[in-house]
């Protein structure tokens, strides 16, 4: 095992790329004509549908506080509204980095990654924003079931923006450290994806939550 | 190893995965960000001007305003899906995974919303 590892970092970097490339290819090669990571992502996609459903489900049952602040009361609309175009403007970004690397454009790729992160941050903050100051005004976590039903939909929906923010802080490290090549761009494809997802159910939050009365 | 060369035009990428023919250049994601945007601003036009007639009509059962939003909501997704998510030019496969998940969330949340009376003037949980 030691002697095979050795043998592998031997290689040149020339040689290792171009047997990842052909691995790559062979891994390809699968009966739906789809890499099975890709598959799996859209899978994965697919079974998040039912949690958020079941999370905005939650919240429509339990929109009517019986005691505590009321969602008219408490929404800042205004400010909810540019934080979803905040969002919106960084599928643009990702769908830009993923264009770039399959163009073989490495320095546009660094570029878009880090706007995408830039602003996946930026509603990460509005939206800690926004708890802390429905908090200070009397919304905590259990103050009634449409407190716990606003704050696990939305606070779900925060933390899968935060690991999305990881992934794309981790694929511009690996693009910066030259382990990004043309060949893996399925990566950043993936980690797209998953960007893209949390943006469509943000607009859906955004609509059912926040703007429909 | 194929290697792609920087370029403005659309790039075949079968040496990617197989599964897309041909992306579109930057400019129609660009012109697809800019409808998405319109559409957020007149969703938030709604929340502004709430008696608006294109979406006022229903009266205070606000059914006019609730059905603007959901087509705008639904128009935004299928947007963000087919575009920036590469559905309308991925294998079928693909979307037909994504949209049975959507179904079969859409079928099982609805019946239960009908079982606790969520559209009933007597709902369950109005108290």
């Amino acid at each position: 095992m030691a002697e095979t590892v050795a043998t592998h970092e031997s290689l040149s970097q020339e040689v290792r790329e171009g047997l990842s490339a052909e691995l790559g290819h062979i891994e390809h090669d699968t009966n739906t004509g789809i890499s099975n990571t890709k598959l799996a992502m859209w899978l994965f996609l697919g079974s998040e549908c039912l949690l958020f459903g079941g999370l905005i489900t939650t919240y429509l049952l339990y929109k009517n506080p019986l005691s505590g602040p009321t969602p008219d009361e408490i929404y800042d609309i205004p400010f909810t509204s540019v934080s979803s175009f905040v969002l919106l403007m960084s599928s643009l970004t990702m769908v830009l980095a993923v264009s770039a690397i399959e163009r073989g454009d490495h320095h546009r790729l660094r570029v878009w990654l880090g706007a995408t992160a830039l602003l996946g941050t930026t509603f990460i903050s509005g939206q800690i924003y926004e708890f802390t100051v429905f908090y200070q005004e009397g919304l905590g976590y259990t103050t009634s079931r449409f407190s716990s039903a606003f704050y696990t939909l939305t606070g779900f929906h925060g933390v899968h923006v935060t690991v999305g923010i990881i992934m794309l802080v981790s694929l511009l490290l690996l693009s910066l450290r030259g382990h990004l090549p043309e060949h893996r761009s399925e990566t950043v494809e993936i980690v797209g994806l998953y960007w893209h997802f949390v943006d469509v159910v943000w607009i859906l939050i955004f609509a059912v939550v926040y703007l429909i009365p | 190893m194929t290697t792609v060369e920087p370029t403005d035009q659309p790039v075949p990428t079968q040496v990617l995965d197989g599964a897309v023919e041909e992306y579109p250049r930057d400019k129609l994601y660009v012109q697809v960000a800019v409808i998405l945007a319109v559409i957020t601003a007149v969703e938030v036009a709604t929340y502004a001007s709430p008696d608006f007639f294109i979406w006022s009509w229903g009266g205070d059962s606000n059914v006019g305003l609730i059905s603007f939003l959901l087509l705008l909501m639904a128009v935004k997704f299928a947007m963000v899906a087919w575009f920036f998510m590469h559905l309308k030019w991925d294998k079928p496969i693909l979307w037909r995974v994504f949209v049975s998940g959507i179904v079969l969330a859409f079928a099982v949340y609805l019946a239960a919303m009908f079982m606790f009376r969520l559209f009933s003037p007597d709902s369950m949980l109005a108290t």
